[in-house]
C-alpha cells in the first residue's frame, strides 16, 4: 500500500483548465485586437489615400498653366484658401521647380519639393507621409502629361493625418473597452462552467470520503457516462477487496481447522501412551513440546497472515459494544474470579481497520489481565483522530521492567517461545506493527501491568 | 456425570471419549451437530464439549439452539479457529467455556470439573460440607480433615450428590447420569454403593448426610459451606 500523496495544487484539474482557458483567452483576444487594429489602420490609410487622390484630381481638374506657372482658380475645396488649414496643394515642373502653392501653404515649410520623383511614370501616383515639426503630413503626388505644353508637371496635395490619428486612438479606446468587458464576461462564464464541468468529479470526491469515513459502502449517486466506467470500477474493486479478504480469513480459519485437529490427536494419543512402556517418560515430553512447538507456530502464523491493515476503505468499528461483548465473554470464562471490570470507553469511539483484528489484540489483553489480575480490570479507548488507543490495566504481578522490552519484540517470541508460554502478545505486537502502531508495557496504578497499543 | 461429546474427526472423538470416560465420567457422543441436538434434547446432561467446525449444524448454531431450548447444562467448546471472532462468537452463543485444539485432557478434565461444580453454584474446587470436603480436583474425600478411600463409582455417586445438595435425586437419575446406556442397572446395585458412602462419610451415625426419601430417591441434606 501507498502512503497517501498529499493533494499537490499544481496538478489541480480546475487550476490547469481555468490557466489553460485564460492563456488561451489572453492570445485569442490579443491576436484579435492585433488583426482588428491592423485592418481598421489600413482602411483609415485607404480612405486618406483616396481622398488625397481626389484632392490631386481635383486640382488637375482646374489648374491652367500661364507664363510659366499654373492659374488655379477658386477650388471647392475652402481648405486650400486658408492659411495653414491642414490640407496644402503644390505643383512642380519636371526639373522640380514650384510653380505653384495653394494659399494655405504660404507659411509651410518643408521639403516638399522632395515629393517630385523623377523616376515616376506620368499618370502614376505615389504616396507617402512626411513628418514636419509636431505634425504628420500624408501625401500624394501625381505625374501628369500636359499635351498641349509637351511637358509633364507633379501635382502634390498634403493633408495632416490628426483626424485619422484622433479616429484610430478613438477607435483603439473603444476596442480596449470592448475587449476588457469580453475578457471579464468570457473568465465568469469559464469559472461557472468549469465548476458546473467538475461537479461530478467533487462528488466522487465527497462520496469517497464518505465511503472511507464508514458513512456509506460503495457509490451510490450517478455519475456521468465518462466516469461511470470508473465509478463501477471503484464500486466493483471495493466489494470484490472485502469479498477477498473475506474469503482469505475463512480458507486460513479452515487451514487451522485442517491443521489443529490432526495435532489434537497425536497430542490426545501421546497422554494415552503415558506410562506405556515403548515410550520413556523423556520421549514423551520431548513429543509432547515439539507438539505444542508446532502449535504454537501454526497459530502465530496463521495469525500473522490474517491480520489486516488500515485500509482505506476498511468501515469503521464501534469500539465500546466490542469490548462488552468481549468483557462479558471473559467474565463468564473466568466466573470463579469475579473480576471488577471498568470500561472507560465514549460510546463514539471508533477504530478504523479490521475489526477481527481489534477483537485479537483487545481479546489477547484483556485475557492476560483476567489470567493474573486478582480482582480489577480496567479498559481504557480513546481516538485522536482515526488513531485508536486502548490501554488495558490489571492489579496482577505486572511485567519486570527488564522483561518488557523483551516481550515487544517484534516475532522474536513465536519460535523461541518456550512450552506454556503463550502467543497472546507476539500476536498483539505484530497486529498492531501492521497498522503503523505501538505496543507498550508500563506499571499499572495498582501495580499490575498496563499494557497500551496505538493503532496508526 | 454424564457428558456429551460432539466433534467430527472421529480419532479425536474416540479418544477424547475414552479419555473422559478413564476419569469416570459417563459418555455419549455425536459427530454432527443434528445428531448431538437429538441427544441434548432427548437426555439429560450435566455438560457437553461441543466443536465448533461442525457438519450439518455448525457448532455456533447449535449451542444457540439448545440454548433456545431452555437447556441450561455447561457447555465447553472446542475450536481449532484460535481467534478471539470465535471465542466469543461461541461464548455469546451460550457456551460457558472453551479449549483450542490441540488440548492437554487434564486441561479439559479440569475446565469440566469447574464448569459442572459452577453450574452447581460452587465457587471453589473443592465441594465443602460440615466437616465434609470433596476435593474434585484430586477426586478426595476428607471426613473431619482425614482422607477417606473411595472407589470411582462411589465418588461419581458422592459427587452426583454433592453437586445437587438438598435436592431430591431418583435411582433413575443416578442411573442415567452415573452408568453406561448399556451398562446392567440395577437398583440394589445403588442402594448397597450409597450404604457403603454412609458408612464412610458418617461411621458414627451422627450427621447422616444422605436422606432416603421413600419411593422418590436420595438427597445429600448437609448445608453447604463456601457456596
Amino acid at each position: 500500500m501507498f502512503p497517501p500523496r498529499a493533494a499537490d495544487a499544481r496538478y489541480s484539474m480546475r487550476r490547469r483548465l481555468l490557466l489553460a482557458f485564460g492563456m488561451l483567452l489572453v492570445v485569442f483576444l490579443g491576436v484579435a485586437g492585433y488583426v482588428l487594429d491592423r485592418a481598421f489602420k489600413q482602411s483609415v490609410a485607404a480612405a486618406v489615400a483616396e481622398r488625397l487622390q481626389l484632392q490631386v484630381y481635383a486640382l488637375v481638374g482646374v489648374a491652367e498653366p500661364e507664363r510659366g506657372g499654373f492659374f488655379v482658380p477658386d477650388l471647392e475645396e475652402a481648405r486650400f484658401s486658408q492659411i495653414d488649414s491642414g490640407l496644402y496643394g503644390f505643383i512642380y515642373d519636371a526639373a522640380g521647380r514650384e510653380l505653384w502653392r495653394s494659399a494655405s501653404a504660404l507659411n509651410l515649410v518643408a521639403d516638399t519639393a522632395g515629393l517630385a520623383d523623377m523616376q515616376q511614370l506620368p499618370g502614376q501616383t505615389t504616396y507617402g507621409e512626411l513628418a514636419i515639426e509636431q505634425d504628420v503630413l500624408a501625401w500624394a503626388a501625381y505625374r501628369t502629361y500636359w499635351q498641349s505644353l509637351d511637358e509633364t508637371f507633379f501635382f502634390v496635395v498634403l493633408e495632416t493625418n490628426a483626424p485619422s490619428v484622433a479616429e484610430i486612438v478613438a477607435f483603439r479606446t473603444n476596442l480596449y473597452v470592448w475587449f476588457g468587458a469580453l475578457t471579464v464576461l468570457l473568465s465568469i462564464a469559464q469559472y461557472l462552467l468549469l465548476r458546473w464541468g467538475l461537479q461530478p468529479l467533487q462528488q466522487l470526491a465527497r462520496e469517497v470520503s464518505a465511503i472511507e469515513t464508514g458513512a456509506q459502502n460503495e457509490l451510490q449517486r450517478h455519475y456521468p457516462e465518462e466516469l461511470e466506467g470508473v465509478t463501477q470500477n471503484l464500486n466493483l474493486l471495493i466489494k470484490s477487496e472485502r469479498e477477498r479478504q473475506n474469503r482469505f480469513r475463512t480458507t486460513l480459519g479452515d487451514l487451522a481447522h485442517s491443521l489443529k485437529t490432526p495435532l489434537a490427536v497425536l497430542s490426545t494419543a501421546l497422554q494415552e501412551a503415558q506410562g506405556a512402556a515403548a515410550l520413556s517418560e523423556d520421549q514423551r515430553q520431548d513429543m509432547h513440546e515439539q507438539l505444542q512447538r508446532m502449535d504454537q507456530i501454526v497459530s502465530y502464523q496463521l495469525k500473522r497472515a490474517v491480520k489486516g491493515s488500515q485500509l482505506p476503505m476498511a468501515r469503521p468499528v464501534s469500539v465500546l459494544p466490542l469490548i462488552e461483548k468481549l468483557a462479558a465473554a471473559l467474565q463468564k470464562v473466568y466466573r470463579d474470579k469475579q473480576m471488577q471490570v471498568e470500561l472507560r470507553c465514549a460510546a463514539g469511539v471508533q477504530f478504523f481497520g479490521e475489526e477481527s483484528d481489534l477483537l485479537e489484540v483487545a481479546g489477547n489483553l484483556l485475557d492476560n489481565a483476567f489470567k493474573y489480575g486478582h480482582r480489577r480490570v480496567r479498559v481504557t479507548a480513546t481516538q485522536q483522530g482515526k488513531a485508536l488507543l486502548l490501554t488495558i490495566d490489571d492489579d496482577g504481578p505486572g511485567v519486570a521492567a527488564n522483561d518488557r522490552h523483551f516481550v515487544l519484540q517484534r516475532g522474536a517470541r513465536a519460535d523461541t517461545a518456550k512450552s506454556g508460554q503463550g502467543i497472546g502478545l507476539a500476536v498483539v505486537v505484530e497486529i498492531v506493527s501492521a497498522y503503523g502502531g505501538a505496543t507498550d508495557i508500563q506499571t499499572s496504578e495498582w501495580g499490575g501491568a498496563a499494557v497500551s497499543v496505538r493503532f496508526g | 456425570m454424564r457428558l456429551l461429546v460432539v466433534e467430527d474427526e472421529d480419532l479425536l472423538r474416540a479418544r477424547l471419549v475414552k479419555a473422559l470416560e478413564d476419569q469416570s465420567f459417563v459418555v455419549d457422543s455425536a459427530s454432527n451437530g443434528k445428531t448431538a441436538l437429538f441427544h441434548a434434547t432427548e437426555y439429560g446432561y450435566d455438560a457437553a464439549i461441543i466443536d465448533l467446525g461442525l457438519p450439518e449444524l455448525d457448532g455456533i448454531s447449535l449451542i444457540k439452539t439448545i440454548r433456545a431450548r431452555g437447556l441450561l447444562f455447561p457447555i465447553l467448546i472446542l475450536t481449532a479457529r484460535d481467534n478471539w471472532t470465535d471465542k466469543v462468537a461461541g461464548l455469546d452463543a451460550g457456551a460457558d467455556d472453551y479449549v483450542v485444539k490441540p488440548f492437554q485432557t487434564e486441561e479439559i478434565r479440569a475446565r469440566l470439573n469447574a464448569l459442572l461444580r459452577r453450574a452447581a453454584g460452587f465457587a471453589k474446587p473443592t465441594l465443602e460440607f460440615a466437616h465434609l470436603s470433596l476435593d474434585t480436583t484430586a477426586k478426595k474425600l476428607r471426613v473431619a480433615d482425614k482422607d477417606v478411600e473411595l472407589t470411582a463409582f462411589e465418588y461419581k455417586v458422592l459427587e452426583y450428590l454433592m453437586l445437587h445438595p438438598g435436592k431430591v435425586v431418583s435411582k433413575t437419575e443416578l442411573t442415567e447420569h452415573l452408568y453406561e446406556q448399556d451398562h446392567d442397572r440395577d437398583s440394589n446395585v445403588l442402594e448397597v454403593f450409597i450404604r457403603r458412602l454412609r458408612q464412610k462419610l458418617d461411621p458414627d451415625e451422627t450427621l447422616k448426610p444422605i436422606d432416603t426419601i421413600r419411593g422418590q430417591g436420595y438427597r445429600f441434606n448437609v448445608p453447604a459451606k463456601g457456596r
